[in-house]
């Protein structure tokens, strides 16, 4: 698990990489990512800082959770090192210590007094690909379905044996949605979903989609699959502007 | 029916969101050899789940030395959950391998670890779920040679329906030369039959198709095996042994999992064998001789490896690492090395004497969580009887070591149901886990409940006889003595900071059972598998029942069977398959623990007989001066 974040250590340097999630390897979980990136900045030799805690973890913090099975073009990670390596070099030996389905896009040095990621990227953009059967499952009925649901507010919905609830006025911010072109057999629906997040929680694609297909306007069809990937994650501000992560303001 | 080598993961991959874990079937792992180019593949199976299954060093060793051989490729492949299995045999997609996800059924050679007796009906469910024929007998020509081998081989009878062949001992070199053999027999365009024939020449390789079972007056019930004429194969096959661990590759593991596994750090072996001859322990006696790596390569390797996977952790592992003639040294040097980068050190387990609990310490830098030692029974006389050669003494001045030390927490390992046992020794855990408890409280301070956090955990496992100990002979204690047992333990403690766990009785049934029977015994794991019997290893899983009831459509009492002793003088169903051990030493062993008299380490006196160096030509590999307790 990654480190408390290093409030008042300027001396640290906050190195911000961008990486993606994808092919095989978007069916990991959170911690799995976790436990692979830190074995990548342990490979790479780059001077991460250790936190002084009994576990001797290392300084690092991570963008929200992606959900299992869900691909990124944008995934964050912030590792505090002890040197000030050039950006490009530690950039280059993270991509060469790294799978290649978990490669580094970007890196660059950020302010280090900023929130940490977790809970300042608020706003993500994912493009979903739902596959089914049946005379209901078409962009139609998903987007007449989406409507209902925003009007009822929230959605109800079990997190392995628990009850969970999810407000929607906040954390469903827009969608499109448009019929695909069939695959294997089944009928495909696109969408593109932008979601907010806030300490209440985040709305996860398969949630709003399992919600959606439980209403009447989708009773005739049947869900088979979902894919899902996360195309960005920005801070968004109070006047609503989006900020992206590796913004050239926010580089030092 | 071999199958078609082709990826197939296109057919895996829309179940992979329909089951849990999904990490457990991608492969991609940072150090997985995907260049699989062959032309001869072989493929090495854990019969159980990847978490279970991957941190084997055994198939990590083997998956390099193969990898390494010229013309030949290895890859993995482990057993799915039951959520994926059912999903796959719905879609007709069969168990494919991990880095080419190809048809297990495709490749030349498949190998399976056999690393416990309970892994029996695992491996009838991979061979199916793989679409190969369980029984050898029913294979075809071209179907892929199954092999096995590992800890559990020595008493293989009751799965080698299943197998090809066996491979016996240190299978580093032994499986290049099988894959070699296979691969030139098929290339001649050699018959199923001669290419056995062939394998049965090789060194410490049993093939038991060509081996007849006889039952006779002075066999047990399950008999014994004699090669069948004309064959050629030996009498007995003794296992390989590599006489230096130094010239072996230290850096087995290289693999680094994406999900968390069972043992989620680098592992590094540290020595093979151990010496210490306690007479119920299988691995004491079939690993022999010891075999250590010499300092020096043990530190440039722990390096190697750290540098190569990006663990925050290494293990130094064998039967018994504090025992290490440089483990000191070893120690002192990792953890310098281990300071500034927040590396961890661990060895798997103390020894009982002041020398461990300094080990111990030296590991675990500021941590002080719980500290394992096994004294394995209540009285000295016991211990004695189980060649365990530690004494109350040693056990009170470890603990008092180990509190001084900073630990709150101890451990105590126990086995119930030893050769001899009585009440008494039962109720002498209990005692000495009050004593240790109290050295406890008196180095961190009487005080109230909760306040020292002093607890003692006794650990009590069901003893079952394992074949080339000195209590082979031995049976097992009925299931009903063994609870009655357990709550004599239970009900002695009255003390609430000493916990008492113990193990599941119906368990150990089906392990003794399976340790015992010979070549008909299958039918019995294959009637199991048909009654549902899987992942019997797990708690969750396994069915007692399933097991019971298909003993009785064979009529097997499968109790009776665990509990059966065998005649000092009967031959043996494992007597062909030898790890060097003499039975000589075993009976004499036999006897003396019977008068209760023990037996010294030969690595740090003198030898004592137990045959396995005059009978392989190797000795103890000893780097530097052994510390005796």
């Amino acid at each position: 698990m990654s480190g408390k974040p290093p409030i008042g250590r300027p001396d640290l340097n906050r190195l911000r990489v961008m990486f993606r999630k994808d092919g095989r390897l978007a069916y990991l979980g959170h911690l799995e990512v976790i436990n692979t990136i830190e074995r990548s900045v342990r490979r790479a030799k780059l001077p991460f800082s250790v936190g002084n805690g009994f576990a001797q973890r290392m300084r690092i913090q991570f963008s929200q959770a992606l959900p299992v099975g869900a691909a990124s073009r944008a995934e964050y990670v912030d590792v505090y090192l002890t040197d000030r390596i050039d950006a490009k070099e530690a950039f280059e030996r993270f991509a060469e210590s790294s799978p290649s389905a978990l490669a580094p896009v970007d890196a660059a040095y950020v302010q280090s007094r900023m929130p940490a990621l977790e809970a300042w990227l608020t706003r993500s953009l994912w493009q979903v690909r739902l596959l089914g059967t049946g005379d209901d499952f078409s962009a139609s009925h998903l987007d007449e379905s989406l409507e209902a649901l925003r009007g009822v507010g929230h959605i109800d919905f079990m997190r392995g044996d628990k009850p969970r609830t999810i407000g929607l006025d906040t954390t469903l911010v827009s969608w499109d949605v448009a019929d695909g072109a069939t695959e294997g057999g089944f009928s495909a629906i696109d969408m593109r979903l932008e979601t907010r997040s806030s300490n209440l929680g985040a709305l996860r694609p398969a949630v709003l989609m399992e919600a959606a297909f439980k209403r009447g306007e989708l009773g005739g069809s049947v869900l088979d699959s979902l894919r899902v990937e996360r195309m960005g994650q920005w801070h968004e501000g109070e006047d609503g502007s989006l900020i992206d992560p590796m913004a050239a303001e926010l580089r030092i | 029916m071999r199958l078609e080598r082709q990826d197939r993961f296109h057919e895996l991959e829309p179940l992979l969101g329909k089951v849990l874990h999904p990490a457990r079937y991608l492969d991609h792992e940072w150090g997985a050899i995907e260049q699989q180019d062959g032309p001869f593949h072989v493929c090495m199976i854990y019969a159980d789940t990847y978490e279970v299954g991957q941190p084997n060093l055994g198939i990590a060793i083997l998956y390099n030395a193969l990898n390494a051989a010229e013309g030949i490729s290895c890859e993995r492949a482990y057993l799915p959950w039951t959520d994926m299995s059912a999903l796959m045999r719905e879609r007709g997609v069969p168990l494919l391998s991990l880095e080419s996800s190809s048809p297990v059924a495709s490749f030349d050679i498949v190998g399976f670890t056999l690393a416990h007796e309970m892994v029996a009906t695992n491996i009838v469910e991979t061979l199916d779920l793989a679409g190969i024929a369980v029984r050898a007998s029913d294979r075809d020509e071209d179907d892929p040679i199954i092999i096995a081998g590992g800890p559990s081989a020595w008493n293989c009878e009751p799965l080698v329906p299943m197998f090809d062949a066996v491979l016996l001992g240190d299978g580093e070199e032994e499986i290049v030369d099988v894959a070699r053999c296979v691969r030139d027999a098929r290339a001649e365009g050699a018959s199923r039959e001669e290419i056995l024939m062939r394998l049965s020449q090789i060194e410490s390789i049993y093939v038991p198709s060509l081996y007849d079972v006889v039952v006779n007056e002075g066999s047990t019930r399950w008999g014994y095996a004699v090669p069948k004429e004309g064959t050629g194969a030996p009498d007995i096959v003794y296992k390989r042994c590599i006489p230096s661990l130094a010239d072996t590759e230290p850096v087995a593991q290289r693999m680094v999992p994406y999900m968390g596994i069972v043992q989620d750090r680098f592992a590094i072996e540290v020595l093979r064998g151990c010496a210490r001859g306690c007479r119920f322990c299988q691995a004491g006696m079939t690993y022999r001789p010891v075999r250590e790596r010499p300092a020096e390569q043990v530190i440039e390797a722990v390096e190697e490896g750290l540098a190569m996977t990006g663990y925050d952790e290494c293990s130094l592992s064998s039967l018994s690492t504090t025992d290490h003639s440089q483990c000191a040294q070893i120690l002192t040097a990792l953890n310098e090395k281990a300071r500034k980068s927040g590396v961890r050190v661990s060895i798997p387990s103390q020894r009982l004497d002041s020398f461990g609990v300094d080990m111990a310490s030296a590991v675990s830098g500021a941590r002080r969580g719980g500290l394992t030692f096994a004294p394995e029974a209540g009285t000295q006389r016991l211990r004695d009887v189980i060649n365990k050669n530690v004494t109350e003494e040693d056990l009170e001045r470890a603990a008092r070591n180990a509190f001084e030390h900073g630990w709150r927490r101890m451990k105590l390992y126990y086995m119930m149901g030893l050769p001899t046992e009585t009440d008494e020794d039962i109720m002498a855990i209990t005692d000495t886990a009050r004593r240790v408890l109290e050295i406890g409280r008196e180095v961190c301070g009487r005080v109230r409940k909760g306040k020292n956090g002093v607890s003692v955990t006794i650990s009590v496992a069901v003893f079952v006889p394992k074949c080339y100990t000195p209590f082979q002979w031995v049976g097992q204690l009925q299931r009903d003595e063994v609870r009655r047992r357990q709550q004599l333990l239970l009900t002695s403690n009255k003390d609430r900071d000493i916990h008492i766990s113990y193990h599941d009785s119906d368990v150990s049934v089906i392990e003794g059972a399976l340790s015992k029977m010979g070549r008909a015994g299958f039918d019995v794991v294959l009637g199991a598998w048909r009654n549902g019997c899987r992942f019997d290893a797990w708690s969750s899983e396994f069915s007692y029942e399933g097991w019971i009831e298909a003993g009785k459509a064979l009529g097997y009492d499968l109790e009776e069977i665990a509990t059966e002793s065998f005649d000092l003088d009967a031959r043996l169903p494992w007597d062909h398959t030898s790890p060097g051990v003499s039975k000589g030493y075993l009976k004499r062993e036999w006897r003396r623990a019977i008068a209760g008299v023990t037996t010294p380490d030969c690595t740090m006196t003198s030898c004592t007989g137990c045959g396995v160096c005059p009978t392989l030509g190797v000795d103890n590999q000893i780097a530097g001066d052994r510390h005796v307790g």
